[in-house]
Formats: structure tokens, C-alpha cells, sequence
């Protein structure tokens, strides 16, 4: 966030958001954005790799309840976003960095603005205040 | 007396345990102390520094290491011993990852120092003195070691070449680890001398284990009488067995205590706790979004559960290099 602008960091499932949409086209909208085969497919650490490597927030896009092709992969991602948030608290990063929404997109129409809200909330946070001390030792 | 191997046993941030491991391997402590030369000890034998300093560059063979690097001294000794090693055993869950000390990277030395030398009920100190690195009494200059930002793991300050996990290691894996070394049976530098697989794997209790575990509340060990034999998890206890490294011989689950995860990750793995509330959450049962706030509520102090022995490697609060 050093520029001023918030980086967000979005992961989106392919069966529901962008998949009849010019990719190209809306990756040039959307900066980091990481389409998946499924929500449940993100593990806490790539979340946790996305904070480490200078998100401000992380947003993560699946299908609508009940309705994902892996049965029930979305839900298994809510719960580690609930989860998450807790422990990011703990890391002094605050909860609302980290968001899920359960809804679909196939053209893609809405993810953009949702992206763009997001940021707007986050840049609003400000920069994350993180638990990383100053380095002592070479 | 010239040719045996010399090995060197030293301690940084530590709490002695990882030392008192070391004399709890029994008997075999003779063999060692028959088949090497203890150059260093500072827990058992008067050894000093300066007799380090003079020797050569790799002249000792092995140096066990254990605890955590807080401060300029210990960092300097470990620096030292790396110079003067040619094979360096991280030992114990503070060298591996950090320790339980390794916790108070969730708060900033300033936050420490404000408790301990200031904000804590039992403290007198009404000129709000602190620990400075120099300070003159009486004309004469006396210094202290520089306390770090953060609390540090081994490799987070010189190379290391093995690792023994463990709060503290237990006697057979310390045996092995030793001998491995006199007699040339070494696995690959990095390697962690202790089973790769998860503990879950070993556990008496898996077979207990439901086919299908559903959470709905978190219970401490302190607050439920557990069942002594029945799989944690599935009793709704915190245990952080699918996470962690095993080779510990269960010694917590066999007196009903838990995992805590200070044989920190399997192989392959680098932030444990991470990998284990991942886990969790796949076990977590409920039916809404205020179901799931409950039982996550429930949870107390994430954090310090899943990265007990090890927040000094986690992902967010290691040093970037």
C-alpha cells in the first residue's frame, strides 16, 4: 500500500464467476486475481502467503451454497475463512481483510465492482500493521 | 584423548530441559562420553568460551545447540560454535522453530518491556529504569547483551545441518541423532532426524477415531474429564496430531494430554499451524453463518494453540530472507 493504492488479492472459482467472460479482459480489471478449480481448494497458507507477500486484503469468490460442483468445497472455504479471521486478529491484522462471498458471475459482469469495493473498504484500514519486528540479525 | 571426536553441547534461550534430556539417555551417556571428547557444557562442565575461541576453524565435530536466539550473546555463541563446527544439531523445539518463547513475537519488545519493568502489579520501579547494554557503576563500565526485537530460531541466525525436534527430544531419538554422527550414517543436510509422518499416524488412539468428526464446540483440556482413550478431536479437545511431526512416543496422548505440536512440522511442510487449522476448519460442524461464529468463538487463542512451538517460522512473523 505504499503507493497509496490497496492490494487486494482475489481468488475466484471457475465454475462460478468469469468462466464465459474474456479472461484476458477481465484480468486487466481485476490485478491478482487467481482464478481456482474450487474454493476449496485454498488452503490457510496461500491466504497466508498472500499477507506475506504485501496483501492488504484478500478476497475469495465461490459458488452459491449448495450449489458447488464439488459438493460442498465452498463451505469448507467459509469455514476456514471464519477461522482464519480469528487468528489473523491475533497477528494484528484486522478480520475484515479477509473476505468470502457465495454467489456466482458467469460473465463476470459483477466481479470487478465487487473487487472495487473491497478495496475501498480496505484502503479505509489503511496499510496492515503487522507483528513483524525490525530485523536484528544479518 | 587427541583423536577422539570433539562435540560441544551448549545452550542459548533455553529452559535446561533439552540439557537434562541429554543426561536422561542413561546409561548410553557413557558410550558418548567414552566415544567422544565433551568440549563444551556449560550446564555440567567448566569449559569456557575462550578455550572455544582458540580452536580451530571445524576442529569440533558436532555441536548440539539448543534454545532460542533473543539476544546478542546467545547469537554471538551460536555464531561461534557454527565457525568452529563442522556439523550443527539443532536441538529441541526452541533451536528447531522457536519454542514457546518464541509466543512473545506476538507482542513487541516495547510491550515486554513495558510489563515486566513497568506495568506488572509486583513491580516496584518508580524511575522507570530499564535494562540498557551499557551503564557505568563506580567509575567502571559494566555491559549487558543487547535484548532482540524477536525471538529467533537457529537457522534463522547460522546454517544448520540437522534437526531434533521435541520438548525436550526424548532419549531414543537423542541416541540415534548422536551415534548417526560417529558412525557416519547421516541422511541429507536439512533433514530432521525423527519419522516424517504425522503423529495422528502413530497414535494408539486413531482407530477410535470416527469415520466422519463434526465439531460444534471447542473444549479445553482443563474444562472436560477426556475419555483416556478415545481420538481428542473427536471428544472436541484441540489436538494438533494431524499437523505434527510424530517420534515424540506419544508420551503427551498416554498421560490424556493433547498435542501441543512441539515436534513441529512433517516434512515438506513449513508453517504447521497454518496446515492445521485447515484441517480443523474441515471438521468444524455447522448448519449457518451464526453456528459457525459460535463455534469459532469458542476457539480460544488460535494463535497460541496452533503455533505454540513454532510462531518464530510461521509464515507471518519470520523474518523475510
Amino acid at each position: 500500500m505504499a503507493d497509496g493504492e490497496p492490494r487486494l488479492v482475489c481468488f475466484s472459482c471457475n465454475f462460478g464467476w468469469g468462466y464465459l467472460a474474456d479472461r484476458n479482459a477481465l484480468a486487466s480489471q481485476v490485478k491478482n486475481w487467481i482464478p481456482v478449480v474450487c474454493t476449496g481448494k485454498i488452503d490457510i497458507t496461500h491466504v497466508l502467503d498472500a499477507f506475506k507477500a504485501g496483501a492488504d486484503g484478500v478476497l475469495i469468490l465461490g459458488c452459491p451454497e449448495g450449489e458447488c460442483h464439488f459438493q460442498d468445497g465452498n463451505i469448507e472455504c467459509k469455514k476456514k475463512v471464519f477461522l482464519l479471521g480469528k487468528l489473523l486478529e491475533d497477528y494484528g491484522i484486522e478480520k475484515d481483510r479477509l473476505r468470502i462471498e457465495l454467489s456466482s458471475d458467469p460473465d463476470g459482469s459483477k466481479l470487478p465492482q465487487i473487487v472495487k469495493q473491497m478495496t475501498e473498504s480496505i484502503a479505509r484500514l489503511g496499510p496492515v500493521k503487522k507483528v513483524e519486528a525490525p530485523s536484528k540479525v544479518a | 584423548m587427541a583423536d577422539k571426536p570433539k562435540v560441544a553441547i551448549c545452550w542459548l534461550g533455553s529452559c535446561g530441559g533439552c540439557d537434562e534430556a541429554v543426561v536422561d539417555i542413561n546409561e548410553a551417556i557413557l558410550t558418548v562420553a567414552d566415544a567422544t571428547e565433551i568440549i563444551l557444557w556449560p550446564v555440567a562442565l567448566d569449559y569456557k568460551y575462550h578455550h572455544v575461541e582458540a580452536m580451530q576453524d571445524g576442529e569440533i565435530v558436532l555441536s548440539i545447540i539448543n534454545g532460542h536466539v533473543r539476544n546478542s550473546e546467545q547469537e554471538e555463541v551460536a555464531r561461534l560454535l557454527r565457525k568452529k563446527s563442522q556439523l550443527v544439531l539443532a536441538f529441541g523445539a526452541c533451536a528447531c522453530f522457536g519454542g514457546t518463547p518464541g509466543m512473545a513475537n506476538f507482542r513487541t519488545k516495547e510491550d515486554i518491556f513495558n510489563w515486566v519493568y513497568r506495568d506488572s502489579p509486583t513491580v516496584v520501579n518508580p524511575n522507570d529504569n530499564r535494562p540498557q547494554t551499557k551503564c557505568t557503576v563506580d567509575g567502571k563500565e559494566l555491559t549487558l547483551p543487547e535484548f532482540y526485537e524477536q525471538v529467533y530460531a537457529l537457522r534463522q541466525i547460522i546454517d544448520v545441518d540437522y534437526y531434533l525436534p521435541g520438548c525436550p527430544p526424548p532419549p531414543d531419538l537423542i541416541v540415534n541423532a548422536v551415534m548417526a554422527v560417529l558412525e557416519g550414517r547421516l541422511p541429507p543436510k536439512g533433514s530432521t532426524l525423527a519419522p516424517n509422518k504425522a503423529l495422528c499416524d502413530t497414535c494408539p488412539r486413531n482407530k477410535t477415531k470416527p469415520d466422519k468428526i463434526g465439531i460444534k464446540e471447542f473444549k479445553r483440556i482443563h474444562e472436560v474429564e477426556a475419555d483416556p482413550n478415545t481420538c481428542f478431536l473427536a471428544q472436541g479437545i484441540l489436538c494438533l496430531g494431524p499437523a505434527i511431526r510424530t517420534g515424540c512416543g506419544e508420551a503427551c496422548i498416554n498421560i490424556n494430554i493433547p498435542c501441543r505440536g512441539c515436534f513441529g512440522p512433517v516434512e515438506g511442510v513449513e508453517d504447521s499451524g497454518a496446515k492445521f487449522l485447515s484441517s480443523l476448519a474441515s471438521i468444524i460442524e455447522a448448519e449457518s453463518d451464526s453456528d459457525l461464529q459460535k463455534v469459532v468463538a469458542s476457539l480460544a487463542d488460535p494463535a497460541g494453540y496452533a503455533y505454540r512451538f513454532s510462531a518464530p517460522i510461521s509464515t507471518l512473523v519470520k523474518k523475510r530472507v
